[in-house]
């Protein structure tokens, strides 16, 4: 067909020990926005790889514009106006927007037709008229490093642009961004393809893809399930034909009855480093068998909040009363062995060791005390029996068992060990900051079930989330936090989604 | 083609896979004795010459002849003597570098705790045994104080413990030769006064026999260092900690770690060592202090912990192969009549490329990485 500008013929991929992409072949009109929708691991990534010149394919072709090429790399791929947004930035941080840019391409002017100088001044023209023609908003004499991820990635819009790429793809775009953030990089997406580009979106979050995608490709296990046309499916079918098993969004609970309290937070702020007030004055309190979330938009001290019940963080004032005890001033461990278990939001900086095996990783919390250690000595055996009953009940996959090395483990089997080490703890209060942050719809859906379990057995939990789904879908009762204040706090069946959107854009006050 | 057979080369001798980090060491060892055959020859002499007679002066191999009570037994107790320091000041970089630090205090911990101990037991006459009992435990007593101290500082202020080592060096070099300049200054050396046999942990000229040698007493406490850091590191829960420390503060500390414990107490182990460095170097291998010269050896002591991947048997090694090359380079160059800086050239060479180690890691796992994307793309071929 005349307006394919991208034809992939029958691509095939292979690693060592599976295939990635398994003889897929795909044709992109000129100027759509076209979806590429698979869970963790599907194929996506490679196959887009594949594209941009990463990775050479072990079979099938390539056409761009009608012509057959082989693209080898990056370099080849952006000659043929194929560019590409990654997950993580490559940019420079402590040099300007219009440097980075500019940098590999530096355009250059003959001074007194002699030195050639770098014509930082006619980039930066260009660059502003990029940035105002596609609503980027970036300004080009920002360093990257006072930029916020958003803004950043914009920047790698621009790099894009910049260099003519007609054919855009972006891995995961949403995965660092805020909601707010999301729809404004969402709007961009399209005010590209308004302008004639073409898009590629890699992501596994269905809503994006109903949004703003004409067509979406579905990938599963490496093989093409199918192309569709976004408004004659529902993001149900999708998700079925993107995990290959009928995937329902309800999860099943019993209606909260209440219990005794278990966390008191009482009048609680805090001053970050900067002397900048992060959470101010927050009470709430958590019962037995209640799930308590805290939504809110990223930064508005839910985290903190979060670091501060956990220990990690002391609070400038107010006191944190657990099961009737003041735990303000104990330390850590005192408050891991008072019950309280705690899974970070960081879970490769905080959560776990990531260049100490998974046996060790699985006792993080206990390895002090029996039968791991006794009179100061460590006890390996121990480690690799708890370690191997826990890898089995919570099917946490890794090449090597008990001694793989925590970080060559994919994310969403790290967030696993980290959950079966605290869920493992039987602690009475569990506190989750996103748990389920960039992992897969399966894996997303096992982490939310054992929340559903911890509370059915009567546990206190507290869940901070930036998902509202993931809130309305868990919570008994909704905190909204903004500005580190608490907007709103309402029982789950007394509030809608849209309700809790507009406290967490603070649009409403309600104490 | 070519060009891929050598990355092949070097990632089949330095890449990923069993015992990486002791492949390395080895080839730096390797690398710096052809460096050194390099220099022999550009000199005119015979390398292999040269290593033989660096091991005949180390006491490995029996020299041609010795002189009256003097045999290779002897040499080898003073190699044995020189490296009892070097055992103690590796182990004590290595202890702070397993939890996250770089103490390039060592020198001067071995300073301070060779000079308490000299004012304190070395002048005094309390009988022998009990003199130099009181030397170790002092020796202990200040090292502790002083690591603790630089642990301290760092986890209470935040200091940058490179800075505050190099401060605290000068400080206690100057400070004590001071002390030593008004006090204790023997006019004709210029050195600090003498010891007295008492107090020192070699017994110098020992006859043992017929043969007259130098015994270092403390060097079976070296090697109980080196059992015990080593079974500290991988059986103990305070090894673990340290090395969880060393690895990563933050999640240690939601481990419920106090970092700041373990900060100041490996500082505190590390000082420990470095002034069992120091006693065993001032009341020792020397029996007298030098006003305004740190000992280098502290700072060897860096390059030889790397080299022994501050793993505490590595460092046992790796102090008896340093102190092989330093000890007998003296001999090499009176048989070979080379210099006798040519030959300290040598160990200096040693300690460069064992500072390499990590770059020659970094290369070899970059080069493993370029394979097998190429390995990779060669399929589809």
């Amino acid at each position: 067909m005349a307006d394919d500008i991208v034809v992939l013929d029958h691509i095939t991929k292979r690693f060592p020990r599976i295939v990635a992409n398994d003889d897929i072949s795909l044709s992109i009109k000129k100027g759509e926005i076209y979806a590429l929708l698979g869970e963790n691991g599907a194929g996506k990534s490679t196959l887009m790889s594949v594209l941009f010149g990463l990775y050479e394919p072990d079979e099938g072709r390539i056409f761009i514009r009608g012509k057959e090429v082989k693209i080898t790399s990056p370099r080849e791929a952006s000659a043929l106006n194929i560019g590409m947004v990654h997950q993580h930035f490559k940019l420079v941080s402590d040099q300007s927007v219009t440097e980075n840019i500019i940098l590999g391409i530096e355009p250059t002017v003959k001074k007194l037709g002699l030195f050639s100088k770098i014509d930082i001044k006619g980039a930066r023209e260009r660059i502003k008229k990029l940035s105002a023609d596609f609503g980027l908003d970036v300004d080009p004499d920002a360093k990257i490093e006072d930029l916020p991820v958003s803004a950043r990635q914009r920047v790698e819009i621009l790099k894009m642009l910049y260099r003519d790429a007609e054919i855009l793809i972006f891995d995961e775009p949403t995965a660092v961004l805020t909601p707010q953030e999301i729809e404004s990089l969402l709007s961009v997406i399209k005010s590209l393809r308004d302008g004639g580009k073409t898009i590629v979106l890699i992501t596994h979050k269905l809503d994006e893809i109903k949004k703003v995608a004409d067509r979406c490709a579905i990938l599963c296990r490496g093989k093409l399930v199918g192309v569709y046309d976004v408004d004659s499916i529902s993001t149900q079918e999708m998700a079925s034909l993107m995990v290959g098993y009928e995937y329902s969004d309800e999860v099943n609970k019993e209606e909260y009855t209440g219990g005794e309290s278990i966390l008191e937070v009482n009048n609680i702020t805090l001053y970050n480093q900067d002397k900048v007030k992060v959470v101010d004055n927050v009470s709430f309190s958590v019962h037995k068998g209640e799930i308590v979330s805290i939504a809110g938009v990223a930064g508005n001290g839910q985290v903190e909040l979060a670091d501060v019940i956990a220990g990690m963080l002391t609070p400038s004032s107010g006191t944190i009363i657990y099961k009737g005890n003041d735990i303000t001033d104990k330390t850590i461990r005192e408050r891991t062995e008072a019950k309280i278990a705690y899974i970070p939001e960081d879970r490769q900086d905080v959560g776990l060791l990531l260049d100490y095996d998974l046996s060790v990783n699985l006792a993080l919390k206990s390895y002090y005390h029996e039968p791991y250690c006794s009179k100061g000595i460590l006890n390996p055996s121990e480690f690799r029996k708890n370690g191997e009953m826990l890898i089995k009940q919570y099917d946490i996959r890794s090449s090597e068992g008990c001694s793989t090395i925590v970080r060559s483990m994919s994310g969403g089997n790290q967030q696993k060990a980290i959950i079966a080490r605290e869920i493992s703890l039987d602690a009475d209060l569990y506190i989750f900051v996103q748990p389920t942050r960039g992992l897969d719809v399966g894996a997303i859906k096992n982490i939310q079930e054992r929340i559903i379990a911890l509370r059915e057995s009567g546990k206190a939990v507290l869940l901070i989330s930036l998902e509202l789904e993931e809130i309305m879908n868990l919570s008994d009762t909704i905190i909204v936090m903004y500005n580190g204040r608490i907007q709103a706090v309402k029982k789950r069946s007394e509030v809608t989604a849209n309700e809790i959107g507009y406290y967490m854009m603070g649009a409403k006050h309600e104490a | 083609m070519k060009h891929k057979g050598y990355k092949k080369a070097i990632v089949r001798i330095l890449g990923p896979g069993k015992a990486q980090y002791l492949r390395i060491s080895l080839f730096c060892i390797f690398i710096s004795l052809v460096a050194g055959s390099v220099l022999l020859l550009l000199l005119g002499k015979n390398p292999l010459e040269g290593y033989v007679s660096i091991l005949q002066g180390a006491g490995f191999i029996p020299k041609a002849r010795y002189a009256g009570h003097k045999s290779i037994f002897t040499d080898f107790m003073s190699l044995v003597n020189y490296t009892t320091p070097m055992i103690f000041a590796s182990l004590s970089f290595a202890v702070a570098m397993r939890c996250g630090i770089f103490n390039i205090n060592i020198s001067g911990m071995m300073l301070f705790s060779g000079f308490i101990a000299s004012i304190t037991v070395g002048y005094s006459s309390i009988p022998a045994p009990f003199a130099q009992i009181l030397v170790v435990l002092i020796a202990v007593v200040a090292g502790a104080f002083s690591g603790a101290l630089i642990g301290w500082l760092k986890h209470r202020f935040n200091a940058n413990e490179v800075v505050i080592s190099i401060m605290f060096n000068y400080i206690v070099s100057y400070v004590i030769s001071f002390f030593i300049q008004t006090m204790f200054i023997n006019p004709t050396t210029r050195q600090s006064e003498r010891v007295g046999d008492n107090a020192m942990l070699t017994g110098v000229d020992t006859m043992i026999g017929d043969l007259r040698m130098d015994v270092s007493y403390v060097f079976p406490l070296a090697i109980i260092a080196v059992i015990l850091i080593g079974f500290m590191f991988s059986k103990t829960r305070i090894g673990f900690e340290l090395k969880a420390v060393g690895m990563n503060h933050s999640a240690s500390r939601y481990a419920g770690i106090r970092i700041g414990r373990s900060v100041i107490f490996s500082m505190a182990l590390s000082g420990v060592l470095a002034g069992l460095a120091g006693v065993s170097y001032y009341l020792g291998t020397f029996a007298s202090i030098q006003p305004r010269v740190v000992p280098s050896l502290g700072f060897d002591a860096i390059a030889v912990a790397l080299l022994g991947n501050n793993n505490p048997l590595g460092c046992l090694l790796a102090s008896f192969l340093v102190m092989t090359i330093s000890n007998g380079t003296t001999y090499m160059s009176s048989r070979l009549g080379v210099l006798r800086e040519i030959a300290s050239l040598i160990t200096g060479i040693l300690l460069l490329f064992s500072a390499c180690g990590g770059a020659f890691k970094a290369l070899a796992d970059k080069y493993k990485e370029e394979l097998d994307n190429e390995i990779d793309g060669g399929e589809s071929k």
